[in-house]
């Protein structure tokens, strides 16, 4: 499977049999879509589809579209929704939308696996890296990860994200770092926390520059990527002026994430513990929290360096985590991430465990959900206990992971030491 | 010979310590000073533990300076003096004196007398210094421990070194009277503490003795003082043949160790042994707790019912009329009592419904009433149900005549709060189905009707199944919800309270017709009720409501007895008032329970832990195999003593993909039988199952040959990656069901619990041997097994499943095939898949 050719054929067959599952789950179970994007495993307030539609009709009806503080999302979703045929009357175009989103994240998954940046960077080449896993495979995985395919068919859109990060990283990794910034300037412009992937972003773009138009000075570099990602954030608000008519969209939109102002529940830690506060302490653990997950940006980026890519990982495990706001379809980029590093997976040592806890999560999650809402015989601690297994899941693959990536570095630094057990002092 | 020894004794003596000549006079004099009469100074110094408080912490010193007698006295000194010798020598005087008159005596005081005071609730008390005796044989054996491991008994590593003080302190309980294991178990407990490196943290601070040592010059003052400086390594920063890391390391070797390999199958076995055991206790009257009523604001049986006298006439009316509409159509019988309702001044409505399942079509046009409460704001109702036909499709003879009479005399009060709906169903499944779903909103438009007509919010409903003619004895409560849902457990309570205490009318539960509350009359109530909750099914009219968290029972007359339907109707009643009282829905008391007698349940925090630790010996053995398959493939079987030492340092890369593809495949096979047993007309299931159970049979050898027939043969390590894949999936399933449903996660995991064990066999026989016993746990001869038991044919078990999947929602058969019956091929293709048949076939040929 490793070493297996790859033809024209096997591609179209994987894509083709990709869109085949997610249109056979639409059309044969009509009431899954629906039930899906209820779950709050899938649906946030920033990224329901059910959300979307209500601002849809809102903005179909000129009125603004964050009347009311149900829809929390980008403006420019409203016009490209709108230029679909109504969802009500023909819904396979927007099924077909989806499909099309995800495999163009595919397709970007499968360049950035080709690509060998995993294995071997610019600064810095595994002596593991032989052993990889091709793009098909690591393509197949995305596509079949039963997480993507809930979040299509539950329809979030943060599918739109997903396929922008991963276009932003495939762009740096073939030398377009134009294209990387514009890239991650739509990420952001959607979601907000991709901003937080900047820097590594530009490190990745400046190690992977053609050396026919490479900047020198790095620098010079950084603030040409900065000034491109503020200069399209500036267009896209702009665009977003113009269709809405007002500034309103960005407390609504990237205000609500920064303030965390709509406490839905949701498979993140943040929700729980702002119910619980004291509206006193709000602001100052908003400043905690949002502190918290920007502090890991410079620490990984400095420590990781020389892979870059690792760092954005790394980084996308974190958000998965301490998002305010994160849903299985943040998982499920992490996880479209994590087979890039095939060659350290010898060096995991919990992989098992972890698997096994996120499994676990991901089962007694929906029950204790169920107990709590509709059987009213738990509560809202049984819910949130299993969000906590779930994080420490995922937190315990992103340890893992790093682990496994430092000792790697230490491996090609002190080949002497291969093989043998270290003691962390 | 003798006088040199006694030369060696002398010299020994002479040079004891200062500190442990302290001990050994202070030991002394005290024992002397006991003669005095007018000073108890054993009662004094003792520990005791009721007199142990703040202003009594002396005892925590002087206790193991005092002896019982003069005998105590010498074998403890002889005991303890070298000990206390070397550990002065070791750390100094002052420390000594420090840790002796401090923690190490009152470490063990304060553990002593916290086990002795709120564990075993009695008052002993003990005195000597063996318990400085045994917390220092501990440290000694925990430094030994490091240096050597095990004691070596004819060149093999047998003993742990740590242990040996245990042997010690078995032996003294043995062989001396008197003397406190418990206190002696302290001594020990702190002194391993102590040897692990708490030390270090109890000692006062170096410096500060240094500083004391030095300003009084106590090393040249005072005879026999032994210098903290005179420690060979410093104080504690290295304790010898200690290195840093020696707990990683010791975590790591035994990590490797491939004994603890071994551990895993016991483990699992001890899980489920426990798990079945641990259910066979919850009947005991230490495990069971009596029922209570939680919620105040039901006051069962607070009230008088006065449901009678003229009423009688009215509902032999009612009957009369009921009578004359059996064996009719449901629309005609609707036709008839619609007017009957409506005249006594109620809005009515009906509702269409249609199912279909397994092949029959189910519909019926269910008739709804609602009595407006006079003093509530249509917010809140409760329901009183009567199907025409039970679950046994006997005519509901008094039931509807009684509902109807009940209602037309709730009619006149003016004390309800509460909306009262009555609702007449053509059957006692589809029908209260249709119409709690359509009362939700959650029904298909396209086969129920919607209502046209609604209240408010349901607290309650209660089902009269009535079909009996004659005269009754007691009421049966049927509570078992869809899916094995519960109404919450003060709703039976209020009931059995109201029937008993104020009616005179007895309850039984499960069919237990007579119930001693004996033993064996309490547990087979219990598994009757785990059966029922398990297999999911609706077991009422009742049955549809609870999943809508509408907390619902049947009440079912039966028996000879001298009960006429007045005293039914007044404990309906009853039981209406207590429901018109609440203020919230019911919430106080449990939903999860298991019944064994009336008045006695066990809430689920007393019987959660038997399925949970059912579901996690599957766990358990998933991570055991998923640790094998890590280990390196071993030329030999057999590994000697030698190799065990030569632990392996890496482990071996796993081939996931051909696991993860094999599991897979058969969970997704499942889907297979769940669509076809659902959707089959009933006259196929017969010929279905039979054709399935026959490939069910030679699937596995199937996969097996496939495997093994590939052009890359599976290895061992993927047999036991696809045995732990699906094992892990097994455990995760049940740990989630058992939160859910119980009784369904219990038994389907005892019934599953035979393929933890199940190894590739290694000879042809074994292989056929235990495919044999495996297929006698496999989902199809289990339900075959069932039906013969219960005396049904197959066909009608998986017609009522498909009726239960299709009309109510009963996952019980998802479970079966989705969770049961992947694990058990998966079971079976890991036994059929022994290298012993392929290999050992070719050197016979050879």
């Amino acid at each position: 499977m490793d070493g297996a050719k790859v033809t024209p054929g096997r591609t179209a067959g994987l894509y083709v049999g990709a869109a085949v599952l997610r249109l056979a789950i639409f059309t044969l179970l009509p009431g899954l879509p629906d039930l899906l994007t209820g779950r709050v495993e899938i649906s946030t307030p920033v990224t329901s589809f059910k959300r979307l539609q209500e601002g849809l009709f809102l903005y179909n009806h000129n009125v603004s579209p964050y009347d009311g503080g149900v829809y929390h999302q980008a403006p420019l979703f409203l016009p490209l929704f709108s230029l679909l045929p109504s969802f009500a009357s023909l819904p396979i175009f927007t099924y077909l939308l989806y499909i099309a989103v995800d495999l163009l994240s595919a397709s970007a998954l499968w360049k950035i696996a080709d690509s060998g940046e995993a294995g071997s960077s610019a600064l810095f080449t595994s002596s593991r890296r032989e052993k990889r896993w091709s793009g098909f495979v690591i393509a197949a995985v995305f596509l079949f990860n039963p997480f993507t395919v809930a979040t299509c068919i539950g329809r979030s859109t943060s599918v739109f994200t997903t396929c922008a990060i991963l276009h932003a990283i495939a762009k740096a990794v073939a030398g377009a770092p134009l294209g990387a910034m514009v890239a991650l300037s739509f990420a952001s412009y959607l979601s907000m926390y991709p901003l937080l992937l900047l820097p590594p972003l530009v490190l990745l773009c400046y190690d992977r520059q053609r050396p026919e138009r490479a900047t020198k000075s790095s620098l010079q570099f950084a603030g040409i990527c900065a000034s491109i990602v503020a200069g399209v954030v500036a267009i896209l608000f702009q665009m977003s002026y113009f269709i809405t008519g007002s500034w309103e969209f960005l407390p609504s939109t990237y205000g609500v994430q920064l303030t965390l102002s709509d406490l839905a529940p949701n498979v993140g830690l943040w929700w729980y513990f702002f119910i619980e506060m004291f509206d006193s302490f709000r602001s100052f653990f908003l400043a905690v929290f949002w502190l918290h997950l920007s502090s890991y940006v410079g620490g990984l980026t400095v420590r990781i360096r020389r892979q870059p890519l690792v760092v954005m990982t790394l980084l996308l495990g974190i958000f998965a985590i301490f998002k305010p706001y994160p849903s299985i379809s943040d998982t499920s980029l992490f996880l479209a991430l994590v087979p890039l590093y095939r060659h350290v997976f010898p060096l995991m040592r919990y992989t098992f465990v972890s698997a096994a806890v996120i499994m676990y999560a991901s089962f007694l999650g929906p029950a204790f959900y169920y107990l709590w809402i509709y059987a009213g015989s738990g509560n809202a601690n049984f819910f949130y206990a299993i969000t906590l297994v779930w994080g420490l899941g995922k937190s315990l693959l992103v340890c893992d992971l790093m682990f496994a990536v430092l000792r790697d570095e230490w491996e090609v630094e002190r080949p002497e030491m291969a093989g043998k057990e270290i003691r962390q002092i | 010979m003798l006088k040199l020894n006694l030369q060696r004794v002398v010299k020994y003596v002479d040079r004891l310590p200062l500190f442990t000549r302290l001990v050994i006079v202070l030991a002394v004099a005290l024992e002397m000073a006991a003669v005095l009469p007018w000073w108890d100074i054993r009662a004094w110094g003792r520990l005791e533990p009721d007199l142990f408080n703040v202003w009594t912490l002396y005892r925590a010193n002087t206790y193991p300076l005092i002896h019982t007698d003069v005998i105590h006295l010498i074998v403890n000194l002889f005991a303890v003096t070298p000990l206390v010798e070397r550990f002065e020598a070791e750390y100094g005087t002052l420390t000594s004196l420090a840790l002796f008159f401090g923690p190490l005596s009152l470490l063990p005081a304060v553990i002593y007398v916290g086990i002795e005071r709120f564990l075993l609730r009695s008052n002993t008390s003990i005195m000597g210094a063996s318990i400085w005796g045994f917390l220092l044989i501990g440290m000694e054996a925990i430094r030994a421990h490091r240096t050597t491991p095990y004691l070596v008994i004819r060149g093999q590593p047998t003993i742990p070194m740590w242990t040996t003080p245990i042997a010690v302190l078995l032996l003294t309980a043995v062989l001396m009277p008197g003397s406190s294991f418990l206190g002696h178990l302290c001594g020990l407990a702190v002194g391993y503490i102590c040897g692990m490196g708490l030390i270090k943290l109890l000692a006062p601070p170096a410096w500060a003795l240094r500083l004391v040592e030095d300003k009084l010059n106590l090393r040249l003052r005072v005879p026999y003082y032994v210098s903290m400086d005179q420690v060979a390594h410093g104080r504690f920063g290295v304790l010898p043949l200690t290195t840093v890391g020696a707990v990683p390391t010791s975590v790591l070797q035994l990590r490797r160790d491939p004994r603890i390999l071994k551990l895993p199958p016991y483990l699992s076995l001890l899980c489920i042994l426990v798990g079945a055991a641990w259910l066979f206790l919850l009947p005991l009257d230490r495990y069971s707790r009596r029922t209570y009523i939680s919620e105040n604001a039901l006051l069962p049986g607070q009230v008088h019912t006065y449901f009678g006298g003229s009423d009688q006439n009215v509902f032999r009316a009612y009957k009369h009329e009921v009578n004359e509409l059996v064996g009719k159509s449901n629309a005609e019988f609707n036709d008839k009592l619609e007017p009957i309702v409506k005249s006594l001044g109620l809005k009515t409505a009906r509702q269409n419904f249609t199912y279909h399942a397994a092949g029959h079509t189910y519909s019926g046009e269910n008739l709804y009433a609602i009595l407006q409460a006079p003093r509530g704001d249509a917010t809140e109702a409760i329901v009183l149900v009567a199907a025409w036909e039970n679950v046994k499709h006997e005519v509901n003879r008094n039931g509807i005549p009684l509902a109807l009479t009940l209602l037309r005399y709730f009619k006149r009060w003016s004390l309800w709060s509460k909306d009262i709906i009555l609702l007449l169903t053509p059957d006692s499944i589809a029908g209260p189905q249709a119409w709690v779903d359509a009362y939700h909103d959650a029904h298909d438009t396209s086969r129920v009707a919607s209502l046209p007509l609604k209240s408010g919010l349901l607290q309650g409903a209660i089902a009269i199944d009535y079909a009996q003619e004659n005269r009754f004895e007691s009421v049966h409560i049927v509570y078992d919800g869809v899916n094995g849902q519960l109404p919450n457990l003060d709703l039976i309570n209020s009931i059995v309270n109201i029937a008993g205490g104020q009616m005179g009318i007895g309850t039984t539960l499960q069919e237990m017709w007579n119930h001693d509350n004996g033993y064996p009359d309490r547990l087979r109530t219990m598994l009757r009720g785990m059966l029922k909750q398990g297999l999911g099914l609706a077991s009422g009219a009742h049955s549809s409501f609870i999943p809508y968290h509408v907390d619902a029972v049947t009440l079912r007359p039966f028996g000879e007895g001298w009960q006429d339907e007045m005293a039914m109707g007044r404990l309906v009643e009853g039981t209406f008032r207590s429901l018109n009282n609440l203020l919230e829905h019911l919430h106080q008391s449990f939903f999860f329970y298991l019944l064994m007698q009336r008045e006695r349940f066990v809430s689920i925090g007393t019987y959660l832990p038997s399925a949970m630790l059912v579901a996690a010996n599957f766990t358990i053995m998933a991570i055991a195999l998923w640790m094998k398959s890590g280990q390196p493939a071993t030329p030999v079987e057999g590994v000697t003593p030698k190799a065990k030492t030569e632990t392996p340092t890496t482990t071996a890369e796993r081939d996931l993909f051909l696991p993860l593809g094999v599991v897979t495949l058969i969970q997704s096979l499942s889907i297979i039988p769940l669509y076809l047993f659902n959707h089959a007309p009933e006259s196929m299931l017969t010929p279905l199952f039979a054709t399935f159970a026959v490939i069910n049979t030679l699937l596995p050898p199937a996969l097996s040959h496939l495997l093994t027939h590939s052009h890359t043969p599976i290895t061992p390590q993927q047999y036991n990656l696809i045995q732990s894949f699906s094992l892990l999936l097994l455990g995760m399933f049940l740990s989630s069901l058992a939160t859910l449903n119980f009784s369904l996660a219990m038994i389907t995991g005892l019934l599953t619990s035979p393929l933890s064990f199940v190894r590739p066999a290694k000879t042809q026989t074994a292989r056929w041997a235990v495919t044999g016993l495996l297929h006698a746990i496999s989902p199809t001869a289990v339900l075959v097994a069932g039906a013969v038991c219960w005396g049904v044919d197959v066909t009608s078990v998986l017609r009522e499943a498909a009726v239960g999947w299709h009309v109510c929602g009963t996952y019980s058969a998802v479970v079966v095939w989705c969770v049961w019956w992947p694990a058990w091929v998966a079971g079976s293709v890991v036994v059929l898949g022994g290298r012993g048949g392929g290999q050992g076939n070719k050197i016979k040929v050879v």
